[in-house]
């Protein structure tokens, strides 16, 4: 704030409210707006978060207790947690759901490179411009198809490639899926690389492969964030294709199994949600460490897609 | 460049993604359009029936009241989810003591998987287990069926997408808010706009465009919910809670009835992508006149 504006929100009495309000507020309305303001958005959030904090509440205590006394919150207990850990393979779930995770993701964004590299940074002979401009476009128009309609031709595309029973039937569609927006945004980035870098790396010799790692990607720090955070989001609470093409117990991910465990445990309420919160309360903590990145990945990804 | 640019090596950068993108992006849509004019079942070879599966859908009554459904889905997701993610986007972006604590909670739920969201769900809306009928009968209410019934799970099915959306929209909401320029907020104010007014008349036409990709975004998502409906109902009673994404998966995997499982697919599609230009062209004219 410069003094001019000081002075002129002291003037009209005006006040600079929390930096970045939009809303300039005059200061004898603002004290009891504020208040209802504040206990309005409290609320909400409280509602918001209702739903969670019942998954929590019940998780501790015996199905009984849950039928009998829905409201009740004596008689706590953690039996459910050991009912879990006795009867379910939650390791196994993670351990599926990890390794689809981080190989499809990289694998996706590592391919994705290499094309939105080629598209716009290389050079293409003679009259071939006008096809790399098309073969942009031929990535792109891949955003517009939703998933369900993949989902039978890829079941029958895992079948002629035997791949049932592997990670490859999953992460091969994974892949697919990602590519169209990994080179949206990684092509928005390269066209604009400067070309200076570019040429000084080359003068001083260095081959294709050293100029992308060592001399690209490190500047593209901030968009390859973006994308791992937006991919492994996705690829941890895909369920369409897991129920599709997991047909072996051994390869259940994470939203598979959640989908199973109303028929795990039918009426042992206090379990399911023991389950449940299992799932759910890892992922709430590592979104909360990284919440800043996640909040501005999902929408910079929603408003550019 | 054109010194790293020789034959192979352009080859070598682009194969790989457009061999995986072709052949189970690009492939797979081609099969499904092809399939959808096709009598298939999987076992003896598939026939080629014109639009005969396009022409089953006018006569088949869970087509249509999974269509009508998706559509409950959509309007209870465009009445409450846009005007409330932007009221809220409004009152987090004062002077709030933690309205970034705030924002990030009600952002969370946009991060748990769908499938969870709705088994989450089913112990809030169950009617015999659920929370929301366990307080009403301790009033004394009967509360009703909220899932399961006959009427109201799409609305509830709604509701819980809205749920899981709403801090995702307000996000975006809120990254707009802070863009508009601060100038014409503190000159509306100097000449006397309540906040009321500011709101309706400054606010809100400024923000025009950030509706719009709201707005779509709400239409695409809603064509698309799957999950919620299969945890919280299965479909059932008859299909009656099936929306159009889990009709098809119906029609796909559990009868086997591949030919008109694709030919649903690709009218969802089609419906998605129409609605959505419809509302965008809509968006154009309006603004023009």
């Amino acid at each position: 704030m410069t003094t001019s504006q000081v002075a002129r929100s002291e003037l009209f009495g005006t006040t600079e409210a929390s930096p970045g309000s939009h809303f300039v507020k005059n200061s004898r309305r603002a004290g009891r707006g504020i208040w209802i303001a504040t206990i309005t958005a409290y609320l909400v959030t409280f509602v918001v978060m209702l739903p969670l904090l019942w998954i929590l509440l019940l998780s501790f205590r015996s199905s009984d207790d849950i039928l009998s006394r829905p409201f009740s919150v004596s008689n706590l207990t953690t039996q459910n947690y050991k009912t879990v850990v006795d009867t379910l393979n939650l390791m196994l779930m993670y351990r599926n759901t990890f390794i689809l995770a981080v190989v499809s993701v990289v694998v996706g964004l590592v391919v994705s490179f290499m094309a939105a590299f080629a598209l716009t940074r290389m050079v293409f002979r003679r009259r071939r411009r006008r096809l790399q401009k098309w073969l942009r476009y031929y990535f792109l128009a891949g955003l517009a198809v939703p998933v369900y309609i993949l989902l039978f031709p890829v079941y029958r595309l895992d079948l002629t490639f035997h791949l049932f029973g592997t990670y490859a039937a999953l992460i091969l569609p994974y892949i697919a899926i990602s590519i169209p927006f990994n080179i949206l945004l990684l092509t928005g980035f390269l066209v604009e690389f400067p070309e200076e870098l570019e040429q000084a790396a080359i003068i001083d010799g260095v081959g294709l492969f050293s100029l992308c790692t060592r001399v690209v990607l490190p500047l593209m720090r901030p968009v390859i964030a973006t994308l791992l955070i937006l991919n492994i989001i996705y690829v941890w609470n895909e369920f369409p294709f897991a129920v599709t093409l997991i047909n072996k117990s051994s390869l259940t991910t994470l939203p598979l199994g959640v989908s199973q465990f109303q028929g795990v445990w039918s009426t042992d309420y206090g379990a399911e949600m023991a389950a449940a919160a299992l799932v759910l309360v890892p992922q709430l903590v590592v979104f909360a460490v990284f919440q800043r990145q996640v909040i501005e990945g999902m929408t910079l990804g929603a408003v550019k897609g | 460049m054109v010194w790293l640019s020789r034959r192979w090596q352009l080859l070598l950068m682009l194969a790989p993604a457009l061999l995986v993108f072709s052949v189970y992006l690009v492939y797979p849509v081609v099969y499904s359009v092809f399939y959808s004019f096709s009598d298939y079942n999987g076992v003896s070879k598939p026939k080629y029936v014109g639009a005969t599966n396009y022409r089953a859908m006018t006569h088949d009554d869970v087509f249509w009241s999974s269509l009508r459904n998706t559509m409950v889905v959509l309007g209870v997701a465009l009445v409450l989810l846009i005007p409330l993610a932007f009221l809220l986007a409004v009152l987090l972006s004062g002077p709030i003591k933690g309205a970034g604590a705030l924002r990030a909670l009600i952002f969370a739920p946009a991060i748990v998987a769908p499938i969870l969201v709705g088994l989450i769900w089913v112990f809030i809306l169950d009617p015999h287990i659920g929370l929301v009928n366990g307080f009403l009968s301790s009033l004394g209410f009967a509360g009703p069926q909220w899932i399961g019934g006959t009427s109201l799970t799409p609305l509830s099915v709604g509701l819980v997408y809205v749920w899981q959306t709403l801090g995702f929209v307000l996000t975006i909401f809120y990254a707009g808010l802070k863009m508009l320029p601060r100038d014409v907020m503190e000159a509306s104010a100097l000449d006397g706009a309540s906040r009321w007014q500011q709101l309706r008349y400054v606010t809100v036409p400024m923000l025009q465009e950030t509706f719009g990709i709201c707005t779509v975004l709400v239409i695409t998502g809603a064509f698309k919910v799957f999950e919620l409906v299969y945890v919280l109902t299965g479909g059932g009673p008859v299909h009656l809670s099936d929306v159009l994404v889990s009709y098809m998966y119906y029609v796909t995997f559990r009868l086997q009835n591949y030919g008109y499982g694709m030919a649903l697919a690709v009218v969802i599609c089609l419906l998605g992508v129409v609605v959505s230009l419809a509302y965008l062209s809509f968006l154009r004219r309006r603004r023009r006149a």
